[in-house]
């Protein structure tokens, strides 16, 4: 596989020689990026999001390696109804926001507050006024980890503009580190901050 | 030796701003001062702000600096001069007065390069009749330039980004580009012939603009720059409360912009501008990637958008074109407000 170092390059070179080796790439195979710059990382990423083109990353002592498996290019203009289809409807925000304590709704069987808690999730989204912060500690953190069915619903409401702050310790004593699909770690201050200034908090 | 100011700057056309969704969440948390004379303020994020001094004067006051963007120092001066006056412009003001705010790396560079910055600025405010008289200089690593504007504006004729009135054609003086042929210059990737084009509309003084505006009676208007033509088009949307349709095949581009863009040359900025217009933008089916961050780039002193009633589009075109903007066009219109403040169409 090519593996191309852009280390040291400016913005947007390392872009540039990403859309250079997609052109140079057979459909099927797989080339390599290497940039140090977060944010030529980023732009990349959503260059190839916006191309459908499917990569894996990771990072390593402030270097980002992606692996691109170099798909159809008959994409390559466009793909509009990707777009189209990221209906973010016009909302307002309530004067409320939302503190999650536990991954579970209600006391009582565990399974059953699993599954209502994902249901209130759900449910939020579509209110007529929306939360202007939501904030997990404890078990409600698992709520933003990758394993939670309810994250991508979480994942919708932030890019409707929700802040979602997760408190950095429960993350770690959970180990999720690595699997937080959503929102901002946090700290107790700030969490304490924003629910001692909140008009009205709603625990689920 | 040749200075070559661009390699001061890395962080370059990418980074310069703020982008513009971080800078709104900044903005929001801060209280807005309360007087009835501030007749603009920067609730609709407009290009400057407007102090009533009496029913007949009101003080269009702005400012706008920035690191290099080309490598000669005086023709940095020039642009960086032009792109802060543009504001005035922009609001259909006459700019008056100036202050000049510097930041200059004093033990790196020869004082011949802060002379050199300051006559380019000196000489292009003299141009468009505007005194500066005085300014600020701090010691800094990457130089940067502009100036704090004041100009006039009778109270009855400031031109907003909120007038824009349903029916409407858009107009946008300048050509698109700038962004991305400044990014493939630091590369050395951008041709002669392109860097040219960029650096003589970047000089373009908007003051014939604002001059054709104000004898039409235009209300609406805006000036093209860190947020790209999509995103000063969406904030003009929004603060006019209509939906702006933009055609972007009507759009006419700097030189090779479009082949730079195929070849992946999109400053970082773009995507941010991307990232703050989509959710309020829907994208037509054929409007080609590279149109969309065409429309996304960053612009450094870019051209006058203005919103003018469908009758009078055509005389304002004409007559811009004859005051040296040949690349003026009407390159979309205002509806009533829809689902969507902004419609980027092929």
């Amino acid at each position: 596989m090519k593996v191309i170092d852009t280390s040291g390059l400016q913005c947007p070179a390392p872009l540039i020689a990403t859309r250079r080796a997609m052109k140079e790439t057979e459909e099927g195979e797989s080339f390599g990026i290497i940039t140090d710059s977060k944010s030529s990382f980023e732009n990349i990423s959503r260059f190839l999001k916006d191309h459908g083109q499917e990569f894996s990353c990771e990072e390593s002592s402030g270097k980002w390696i992606l692996t691109i498996n170099k798909g159809p290019t008959g994409n390559i203009s466009v793909s509009p109804a990707g777009y189209c289809e990221t209906p973010v409807p016009h909302f307002s925000k309530g004067d409320f926001i939302v503190a999650f304590g536990s991954d579970k709704m209600g006391e009582g069987n565990d399974e059953l507050g699993r599954h209502l808690m994902i249901n209130f999730v759900l449910a939020l989204k579509d209110l007529d006024k929306l939360p202007v912060r939501m904030v997990f500690y404890n078990s409600g953190v698992l709520l933003g980890s990758e394993d939670s069915k309810a994250a991508d619903h979480l994942n919708e409401m932030e890019k409707m503009g929700i802040e979602l702050l997760f408190c950095e310790t429960c993350v770690s004593y959970y180990s999720l580190s690595k699997k937080m699909k959503v929102g901002t770690l946090s700290n107790m201050f700030e969490i304490a901050q924003i629910m001692a200034s909140a008009s009205n908090i709603v625990q689920p | 030796m040749k200075i070559d100011l661009l390699e001061m700057a890395d962080g370059g056309g990418c980074s310069s701003k703020i982008p513009a969704l971080q800078l709104e969440e900044f903005l929001k948390h801060l209280p807005l001062p309360e007087d009835p004379d501030i007749l603009v303020n920067i609730c609709n994020h407009d290009d400057a702000g407007v102090y009533r001094i009496n029913d007949e004067l009101a003080l269009v006051f702005t400012n706008d600096f920035f690191p290099p963007v080309c490598s000669d120092p005086y023709e940095f001066g020039q642009i960086a001069v032009v792109n802060a006056l543009s504001d005035v412009y922009a609001m259909g003001g006459r700019p008056v007065v100036a202050l000049n705010i510097m930041m200059f790396p004093s033990s790196r560079l020869s004082p011949d390069v802060y002379a050199g910055i300051l006559r380019g600025g000196y000489e292009t405010a003299a141009g468009a009749g505007v005194s500066i008289i005085g300014g600020h200089t701090i010691d800094d690593p990457v130089p940067k330039y502009g100036l704090a504007v004041i100009g006039f504006v009778h109270p009855s004729g400031i031109i907003t980004n909120a007038g824009a009135m349903p029916g409407d054609s858009i107009i946008l003086t300048k050509p698109l580009g700038t962004g991305i042929i400044l990014a493939a210059n630091r590369l050395g990737l951008a041709s002669q012939a392109d860097i040219s084009e960029a650096l003589a509309s970047m000089k373009q003084l908007n003051k014939p603009g604002a001059d054709i505006m104000k004898k039409y009676g235009v209300k609406g208007a805006t000036d093209i720059t860190g947020f790209g033509l999509a995103g000063h088009t969406l904030k003009m949307a929004r603060a006019s409360e209509v939906s702006i349709t933009l055609n972007m095949k009507q759009v006419r581009l700097i030189g090779n912009t479009l082949a730079l863009v195929e070849d992946g040359c999109i400053p970082g900025a773009a995507f941010r501008n991307l990232d703050y217009i989509e959710k309020d933008t829907r994208f037509s089916a054929g409007l080609a990637y590279n149109l969309k961050m065409a429309a996304c780039d960053a612009q450094t002193s870019g051209g006058l958008l203005i919103s003018a009633a469908p009758e009078i589009a055509g005389q304002v075109v004409d007559e811009l074109s004859e005051t040296g903007f040949h690349k003026a066009a009407i390159i979309g219109k205002v509806t009533e407000r829809s689902e969507k403040l902004l419609y980027l169409n092929e």
